[in-house]
């Protein structure tokens, strides 16, 4: 990007009610790029999930924003102002770190006035919001403890509670919730989707975990190898994922090769199936992308396609079965049983049939 | 010199009682473990310690509250007190074998005490200002952006692999009034300098060689710390010098207790450094000590500095102690 299209585009977002502005931001680390030009707004009060493999950029974005890290190329704007040379502490933004990063040398209420403190409230001020934070995040009459006494859960919320407690107009989250088991984090979702709705900060959020994105996000960044694949509301990116690789993050796929025949027919696994997707050309090569649930077993005389199931597991709510079917073997969820070996009829709707351009064609077009 | 040196009986059978106490402990556990333990190979070490250690601790204890007759006696603790002590002594024993009263002639002497604190404070210097130089030193060895630190601490090591002694003669050649800095001085036409032969050469010298024992356990507290505590710190508020006295300086205390005992102790009984930069004109502990084991040869005063000078060190490492109770600095202090 010239300076001119820079600049060009940094006025064009301060004509626009953001919050904040990522624009053709590059970084490198030692000659190897690690963001290959983020584009990326994030409104007031909206929550922001950074979504990707490890490796995929999306911590290193959120420092850029946190201001622990300087972007290589391109602009970050705050409320239309370019905060690129801002220290972090000059920043109306707080991080929550990956492993949380508390003060050792400090109890939980030293860290968490740590910030009030640095600004020289009245003792009385302090003590009162402390209380507030405390109370907030369930962990009232903890304030004297140490914070290496605490278990996972209470340190993550005394790293909440130290960010929170400035009122700071975004909160970074750097996979907060990583080191915590299944059910804890599970609640933890919860309790921050709800402290961010009820305090009305804006949250960018940064994990791995696709569930943990489709819960609490408004909207979800899906990364990989330094590029944004898609952006857009948890349904949209689930249902109408951009190409294979968020299909495949998001959710569990059916990946296939297949051959547009003509608008709205396509062809795989040796069957030609009816489809929304048009626009692709005649006899042109795609992926089709279909969801596990989206797959329906009937008779095997009524099917558009016949399968012999290779292995069943119960998974809880459905089974989960590898079906065997022309060339490909699909999974498919479902709640009813079928025995191991025999045979099934597959029968997919037109519209959960997802067409995209092929993978490879995409991964070209990046670089 | 002192004639007899030999130890009295005692010691010798204290000695045997030891080693015989050694071997049958190995034995025992030999025995209880019906073959070899892992605490066997620590025998070594415990016989090293038995021999090397214990055994002078004990010696010097009996020769400080010995005479040269071996006969039991304060009257070394009181040289250290009195200076003079002796030689008043022995005139007030002439003044009784006259009849007369010779107290008038005596004075007290302060040279041991004297030197005793000048030998405390020069120590407490050399700590303050290796602590002012070594600990920005260590900041910049563990800054991971400036990517400095392999290099400053071979820069650092370096000199430690030549020998004390050298390291201080070394200086000489630069510091005397023919050397490097004078010479120099005087090819610019300025007049020499006289930078030998006083306290702050003295001191020169202690920090040059004891420096290096600040900057590691410093710099070592400094790497082991979570970069992201810094971080975190900026995110809340504390600029860069913010941060240095709110997260980074609490949190490397057991490395500033273990440099500052590791350049203390030394540095109280720093020898031979006075002598050569300080060409006689100051003496520290270290050197009045070696002064009545080799010079005087007088191994009970000797013996009695050395206990003083141990008990002194006992207690400022007590009070070290209490400032990092977990020894995470290293447990030296």
């Amino acid at each position: 990007m010239t300076p001119e299209q820079l600049s060009e585009r940094i006025a064009l977002a301060r004509t626009k009610d953001h919050l904040i502005d990522l624009i053709g931001i590059t970084k490198e680390f030692d000659g190897t790029p690690v963001l290959r030009g983020i584009d990326l707004y994030i409104r007031k009060k909206e929550f922001v999930t950074l979504l990707g493999p490890s490796g995929c950029g999306k911590t290193t974005t959120l420092r850029i924003i946190g201001g622990f890290e300087t972007a290589t190329e391109g602009a970050l704007l705050f409320e239309g102002q370019d905060i690129a040379a801002l220290p972090p502490y000059k920043r109306r933004v707080n991080t929550v770190f990956q492993k949380y990063a508390l003060f050792p040398h400090l109890n939980v209420y030293d860290n968490i006035a740590f910030g009030l403190k640095l600004k020289k409230l009245p003792k009385k001020v302090i003590d009162e919001k402390v209380e507030q934070m405390l109370e907030l995040v369930n962990l009232k009459g903890y304030a004297r403890r140490h914070v290496e006494a605490l278990s996972g859960g209470q340190q993550q919320r005394v790293a909440i509670a130290r960010s929170l407690v400035n009122e700071p107009e975004v909160l970074l989250l750097d996979e907060p919730l990583g080191a915590l088991d299944l059910k804890l984090r599970k609640e933890m979702q919860l309790e921050l989707k709800n402290m961010q709705q009820r305090l009305g900060i804006t949250f960018i959020y940064v994990t791995h975990d696709q569930e943990e994105a489709l819960t609490m996000s408004d909207t979800i960044v899906v990364m990989k190898d330094g590029t944004i694949q898609q952006i857009g509301d948890p349904k949209s990116i689930y249902d109408e994922p951009a190409n294979a690789f968020v299909a495949d993050f998001i959710g569990e796929s059916n990946i296939l090769r297949g051959t547009m025949v003509q608008d709205e027919l396509v062809r795989f696994a040796g069957a030609n199936f009816p489809c929304v997707d048009f626009g692709f050309g005649e006899n042109a090569p795609v992926d089709v992308v279909i969801r596990p649930e989206d797959i329906m077993l009937v008779g095997e005389d009524v099917g558009q396609i016949v399968g012999t199931i290779k292995s069943v597991l119960f998974k809880g709510v459905h089974y989960e079965m590898m079906i065997d079917a022309g060339e490909y073997t699909f999974k498919v969820h479902s709640t009813t049983m079928q025995p191991q070996g025999s045979k099934v009829g597959l029968n997919i709707v037109p519209f959960n049939i997802h067409i995209m351009k092929p993978m490879e064609e995409v991964a070209s077009n990046e670089i | 010199m002192r004639s007899d040196m030999s130890l009295p009986w005692w010691a010798w059978a204290a000695m045997g009682v030891g080693l015989v106490a050694f071997a049958a402990m190995v034995g025992v556990t030999i025995r209880r473990n019906r073959g070899i333990h892992r605490s066997l190979f620590a025998s070594p070490y415990t016989l090293w310690m038995i021999i090397f250690t214990v055994v002078p601790v004990i010696l010097i204890g009996y020769y400080a509250f010995t005479d040269a007759n071996g006969a039991f006696t304060l009257d070394n603790f009181k040289n250290f007190w009195d200076s003079n002590f002796n030689a008043n002594k022995s005139i007030l024993a002439a003044g009784e074998a006259v009849g007369q009263d010779y107290s008038a002639y005596i004075t007290r002497g302060t040279v041991n005490v004297d030197t005793l604190v000048y030998s405390l404070w020069m120590a407490f210097l050399c700590t303050v200002i290796c602590l002012l130089l070594g600990y920005p030193a260590a900041l910049i060895m563990a800054d991971r952006k400036m990517k400095l630190g392999p290099t400053l601490v071979v820069l650092f090591i370096i000199p430690m692999w030549m020998n004390f002694l050298l390291r201080t003669i070394a200086w000489m050649s630069l510091l005397e009034d023919s050397g490097l800095i004078n010479t120099f001085l005087k090819w610019l036409g300025f007049e020499g300098v006289q930078l030998m032969y006083n306290s702050e050469a003295v001191l020169l010298g202690m920090v040059y060689n004891f420096l290096p024992f600040m900057v590691f356990p410093i710099y070592t507290a400094l790497s082991k710390m979570d970069f992201r505590l810094s971080e975190a710190a900026a995110d809340l508020g504390c600029n860069s010098w913010q941060t240095l006295y709110k997260v980074t300086m609490p949190l490397s205390i057991p490395g500033i207790v273990s440099g500052i005992t590791m350049v203390f102790m030394p540095s109280v009984t720093t020898f031979f450094i006075p002598r050569v930069l300080g060409g006689g004109n100051t003496m520290m502990f270290g050197d009045l000590i070696e002064a009545k084991f080799l010079t005087e040869g007088n191994w009970n005063v000797g013996s009695a500095l050395s206990l003083i000078m141990m008990l002194l060190i006992l207690v400022s490492l007590s009070i070290l102690r209490k400032a990092d109770p977990n020894g995470e600095g290293g447990g030296i202090a």
